[in-house]
């Protein structure tokens, strides 16, 4: 491989991750002035014009707080769990498509880190560490609260991503491949032909319900964050964690938010798409990528939307939901799917 | 950097995590230190042509299975092994001296394998293509895919079984 | 020699190594969890070996049966881990030198 090369396939798999990291702090500026909004209050508006100089407060605060290691804690392993949340956080964003392929200087130049034939099945394979992340922080803090919300919060991610995978897979059914790539260009034809070969949401309704329900559930948002809730378990398995150790966690809770949501419109919305919409050109590939900016955006806010509207549930019931009313539902969208694909309408 | 350096780098990690986790005398880092193994034998998993069966291992084993073996371990509160005072010297050394005899045929055994072994016709399918494996699973072996699904009902049922409390759920 | 260029004997010895180091995890382990986990190491090198194989024979089979392996151990862990719970409210232990009555 050439210099050329490898510098384009850096861009590739960095160029996402970058822009996440710039955008994290706007996120959080988001969630604050839009919790203000639907409570009825102002929200942060005293750090600069708006309250936009907000999360840079945050920062400086996070890195002048003590860091502290609780006396009996395993150092080692208390150290390590916010780095693993973090690191499996980023490196979700290598298979998701975030624009079309790129024709350039004779070279093609998909807009994707790593386009691996196996591209849904590594994203929860992801997932599964970040359960480790989450209990082992729980556990090496040496505090029964942070080992009930630990466990508690890995037990929760286990049992919704039964619900996910099941609706993922009807996804793959009716695409015939694993790879996002694929998933994307399915749903990039027409909407009034059969067989239909359009936005997933449409006839896997269910599917995208269940699916956007558990992505609440996987990312430990309301209404589904018992386990770090603030006035059940202290806080839950972060409870014992400071300054910018806290700050990897939280950072890593909105870079999951960020990549549930991008997976959602990769699977069911389209992608970087539009309905007859083919681009070429570098301006054409440029407004694919602003395409999949914005309905990445719209998710996310609706996903700050839901955490300040909706209670939250309790633990039974949320172990109910998953496994009771959320798989039941995937395997019967998984049937939907299979008597479409096979009456040839998919 | 060859495929073959690339093997040997993730197959030397899978075999250092091991001796790791046989060492360690705590049994939730013996845990993690299997987890890190199972990840590295995952991409050699890759490198042999085999990605399914690497994000297979990845998802099952190292997600799944491991993660309840650490549930198991904290919520028991296994503590770590107390080095014991000299007892059972015999055992040791017997139990020592069969594991690396033992090794030593098998790595004997195996140092020259294959070598002058002729492959058949290679197939002319891309590796990383799943859609032939689906096709031999669910048509060869379907039998046993669907024996396999009444096996891992058995299971959640003993299981359930096995370890709730006595006088209800 | 499988087709990416890794030689067999490279595979077997991997295995071979894997499979030893979980043996005198199994022997030498006092606790009943550990010893499980050697068994799952081993369960792997045998993984290993029949992928490279796989792979050194262009046979997609040992694919299809490494994939059971790792189902039917994923089976066997529940309700081996199942076991061990349920020993453990009985006996408050799972050093196994402790664990050698038949019945208690």
């Amino acid at each position: 491989m050439s210099g050329a090369d490898l510098g384009i396939a850096a861009l590739r798999v960095l160029a996402p991750v970058l822009a996440i990291l710039i955008v994290l702090p706007m996120l959080q500026w988001v969630e604050r002035r839009g919790a203000g909004l639907i409570q009825d209050r102002p929200g942060p508006n005293r750090v600069g014009p708006f309250g936009l100089l907000q999360p840079l407060a945050d920062v400086v605060k996070f890195f002048m707080k003590e860091d502290l290691i609780p006396s009996n804690a395993d150092r080692f392993l208390y150290v390590l769990a916010p780095g693993l949340a973090a690191f499996a956080a980023m490196t979700t964003f290598a298979v998701i498509p975030y624009g079309a392929t790129l024709t350039a200087g004779g070279r093609v130049i998909p807009l994707v880190g790593a386009d691996i034939s196996i591209g849904i099945l590594y994203l929860f394979a992801l997932t599964s560490l970040s359960v480790y992340g989450i209990v082992l922080a729980g556990w090496s803090s040496n505090n029964k609260f942070s080992l009930i919300g630990g466990i508690r919060s890995s037990a929760q991610i286990i049992s919704y991503e039964l619900a996910m995978t099941t609706a993922a897979a009807g996804v793959v059914l009716s695409g015939g491949s694993f790879k996002l790539t694929d998933v994307v260009l399915q749903q990039g034809g027409s909407w009034l032909a059969l067989p239909f070969h359009g936005w997933n949401v449409l006839p896997q309704f269910v599917g995208f319900v269940v699916f956007f329900v558990s992505a609440f559930a996987e990312t430990n948002r309301l209404p589904f964050d018992l386990p770090e809730a603030e006035a059940e378990l202290v806080a839950g398995y972060h409870t014992e964690y400071s300054a910018m150790k806290f700050a990897m966690f939280y950072m890593a809770e909105y870079i999951n938010v960020v990549v549930a949501s991008a997976l959602t419109v990769t699977l069911y919305f389209g992608g970087w798409g539009l309905p007859g919409f083919h681009p070429t050109g570098i301006a054409g590939v440029l407004l694919s990528v602003v395409i999949f900016a914005v309905k990445v955006s719209i998710l996310v806010w609706i996903f700050m939307w839901v955490r300040w509207t909706l209670p939250r549930f309790r633990y039974d019931q949320l172990m109910r939901i998953g496994w009771k009313a959320l798989l039941p539902l995937a395997l019967v969208n998984l049937f939907w799917v299979a008597a479409l694909v096979l009456w040839k309408v998919l | 950097m060859t495929v073959r350096f690339a093997f040997d780098v993730a197959a030397g990690l899978a075999i250092l995590f091991a001796c790791v986790m046989v060492v360690h005398r705590h049994p939730v880092k013996s845990v993690l230190a299997l987890v890190v193994s199972f990840f590295a034998l995952a991409v050699t998993f890759v490198l042999l042509s085999a990605p399914l069966i690497a994000a297979i291992q990845v998802i099952v084993y190292a997600g799944a299975i491991l993660v309840l073996f650490l549930f198991v371990l904290m919520l028991l509160n296994v503590p770590a092994e107390v080095r014991q005072t000299p007892g059972r010297p015999i055992h040791h050394t017997l139990s020592a001296g069969a594991i690396v005899a033992f090794a030593a045929a098998l790595l004997a055994a195996f140092r020259s394998y294959g070598a002058t072994a002729a492959p058949p016709a290679p197939a002319a399918s891309d590796p990383a293509d799943l859609a032939p494996l689906a096709k031999l699973l669910f048509s060869d072996h379907l039998l046993s895919f669907e024996a396999l699904s009444i096996l891992l009902l058995a299971a959640l049922v003993g299981a359930f079984a096995l370890a709730r409390r006595e006088g209800g759920p | 020699m499988t087709p990416n260029g890794i030689p067999l004997s490279d595979v077997l010895l991997a295995s071979g190594a894997l499979f030893s180091i979980g043996l005198a995890g199994a022997l030498l382990r006092r606790n009943a969890i550990s010893i499980f986990l050697a068994l799952e190491l081993m369960m792997n090198a045998a993984n290993l070996a029949i992928l490279g194989y796989a792979s050194a024979l262009h046979s997609l089979e040992g694919q299809i049966v490494v994939f059971f392996v790792i189902a039917i151990a994923a089976a066997e862990a529940a309700v081996g881990l199942a076991i061990f719970v349920a020993l453990f409210r009985h006996t408050e232990t799972i050093d196994v030198n402790k664990i050698n009555l038949l019945k208690w």
